[in-house]
């Protein structure tokens, strides 16, 4: 049951946002995972999502405990309701960290290779 | 196991910043104290449990060192907080099945001034999370907080009222770390580490060591019985990205679980020892007990009806010993005027807790 976060970091790399489908039930299974967390379902695919979400909770760190992200606080790390039923992560950018609201509109950004969300 | 096993003895070595001790001194520090507190000597223990992540003496060592010989049934389990409450479980599944009658369990660690606590892994979603900058369990449960603050309307109002009367339980407790008033002045002007989550929200970091003694409870009839302990868990805010409800803390799971196996209600407990690692996790864990509704829990903490939940100022005020200075000073209280202590152990959607009763 390997799973394939390859195809996953790709598309980030192109700037796309990639999402699996469990082929047995037809849920969407988001963060990548080997099997269906529903069914059990080992045969997932990946297909683009519309990029669209809305903020279901978030923190404003202050103080890292990455060492490579001390010094760059304070930043905002969120999950993000997604409108195909799954959630994702990701920072909040392109807005002050003090503007940022459970239930917000946004939409994804790409930066350093990874989904970011910005204010919709 | 109902009512088998009792707690005889507690011990417990100062709690500091920077001990300048190995985890095996404060072990064995503690241990001897809660053997004595017992009244057996470490000789007539026959068995040996502890929990840790890696950052404590293996009980090998410590029976070793206590000259426990022959050491009967023995086991260092993985985990931190969930452990606090099962520990006494694992105790008295020893004691019921006959393996053992007298039990040392303890914790023992530099948690300031050695292995710290804020890095540790919190699972395989960090893989595509930690990219973003975060790690450890501060930001992970400083997510969970703000959705939980946002659902139930509770504000930093009502996390500066769980702190502010923690401080104040642990002002006549010389063993507590912090031990000063705190107004809401004072709280609001603490820097955020992860929003909503202040320095204060956190519990404080310690060196230490506490030690129980468990015995078979005809051997120590006058000892706080070990009456029920539940141990388990699920979805919630261990597993953020496919739960429904990231707030959801292991209370939600095994609170029914406890008033099943207990016979008891919520209104039998008079004094809860609950594991306070962040300020949102008392009414959390209040709520879920049914200790307090969550439509009245913004009055409940304004007017300190939580008075009575950790008396010593728990892990907040007093230290952090992994939640098992909680399960002694259960123990306090039931020596005392108390009847039944509820005492957790969290770890994140899982964990523990068990119902203790003033020995007979
Ligand atoms: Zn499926």
């Amino acid at each position: 049951m390997a799973s394939d976060t390859l195809t996953y970091w790709d598309a980030c790399r192109r700037g796309e946002l990639l999402v699996q489908r469990c082929t047995a039930c037809a849920r969407r299974v988001h963060l990548p995972a080997p099997e269906c967390p529903r069914c059990g379902g080992a045969d997932l695919v990946y297909e683009p999502v519309s990029g669209h979400g809305a903020v279901h909770t978030f923190t404003v760190v202050h103080r890292s405990f990455v060492p490579e992200f001390r010094g760059r606080e304070p930043y905002v790390l969120a999950w993000i309701d997604l409108p195909e039923g799954v959630r994702a992560f990701g920072q909040v950018v392109g807005c002050p960290p003090e503007r940022v609201r459970i239930g917000m509109p946004v939409r994804v950004t790409f930066a350093d290779d990874l989904p970011q969300w910005r204010p919709a | 196991m109902r009512d088998r096993a009792a707690v005889a003895g507690i011990g417990m070595t100062a709690l500091t910043r920077s001990s300048g001790r190995t985890e095996l001194e404060l072990a064995v520090e503690a241990s001897r104290a809660a053997c004595a507190d017992a009244g057996v000597e470490p000789g007539e223990v026959d068995a040996v449990l502890s929990y840790h992540l890696n950052d404590s003496a293996p009980v090998v060592q410590v029976a070793a060192a206590l000259r426990i010989e022959p050491l009967g049934w023995h086991n260092d389990i993985t985990g931190g907080g969930t452990q606090a409450a099962s520990i006494l479980g694992d105790a008295a599944m020893l004691v019921a099945s006959g393996l053992a009658r007298t039990v040392l369990v303890y914790r023992a660690l530099n948690g300031r001034s050695g292995t710290r606590m804020n890095t540790v892994s919190t699972g395989p979603q960090e893989r595509f999370t930690r990219p973003y900058g975060m790690a450890g369990p501060i930001p992970m449960f400083a997510l969970a907080a703000q959705r939980y603050l946002h659902e139930t309307g509770l504000t930093e109002e009502h996390l500066h009222a769980v702190v502010a009367q923690s401080r104040e339980n642990a002002a006549a407790n010389p063993r507590a770390l912090r031990r000063d008033p705190l107004s809401l002045e004072d709280y609001l002007a603490r820097p955020y580490v992860c929003s909503p989550l202040r320095t204060v929200d956190c519990c404080q970091e310690t060196d230490g060591a506490c030690a129980l003694v468990v015995r078979d409870a005809r051997l120590a009839p006058g000892a706080p019985r070990i009456h029920a302990v539940v141990r388990g868990g699920g979805p919630g805010c261990s597993s953020m990205d496919r739960s429904p409800d990231v707030t959801q803390i292991f209370s939600g799971h095994l609170a029914p679980l406890l008033w099943e196996r207990s016979g008891m209600k919520p209104g039998d407990v008079d004094v809860a020892l609950l594991y306070d690692a962040y300020s949102w996790l008392v009414p959390r864990q209040l709520e879920d007990f049914g200790l307090a509704a969550r439509a009245e829990l913004g009055e409940f903490l304004l007017r300190r009806r939580h008075a009575a939940v950790n008396p010593h100022g728990g892990l907040l005020s007093e230290g952090y010993v992994h939640g098992l200075n909680n399960v002694a000073q259960a123990v306090r209280e039931l020596r005392g005027d108390r009847e039944t202590a509820l005492v957790t152990g969290f770890g994140g959607s899982y964990g523990s807790a068990a119902i203790l009763t003033r020995g007979r």
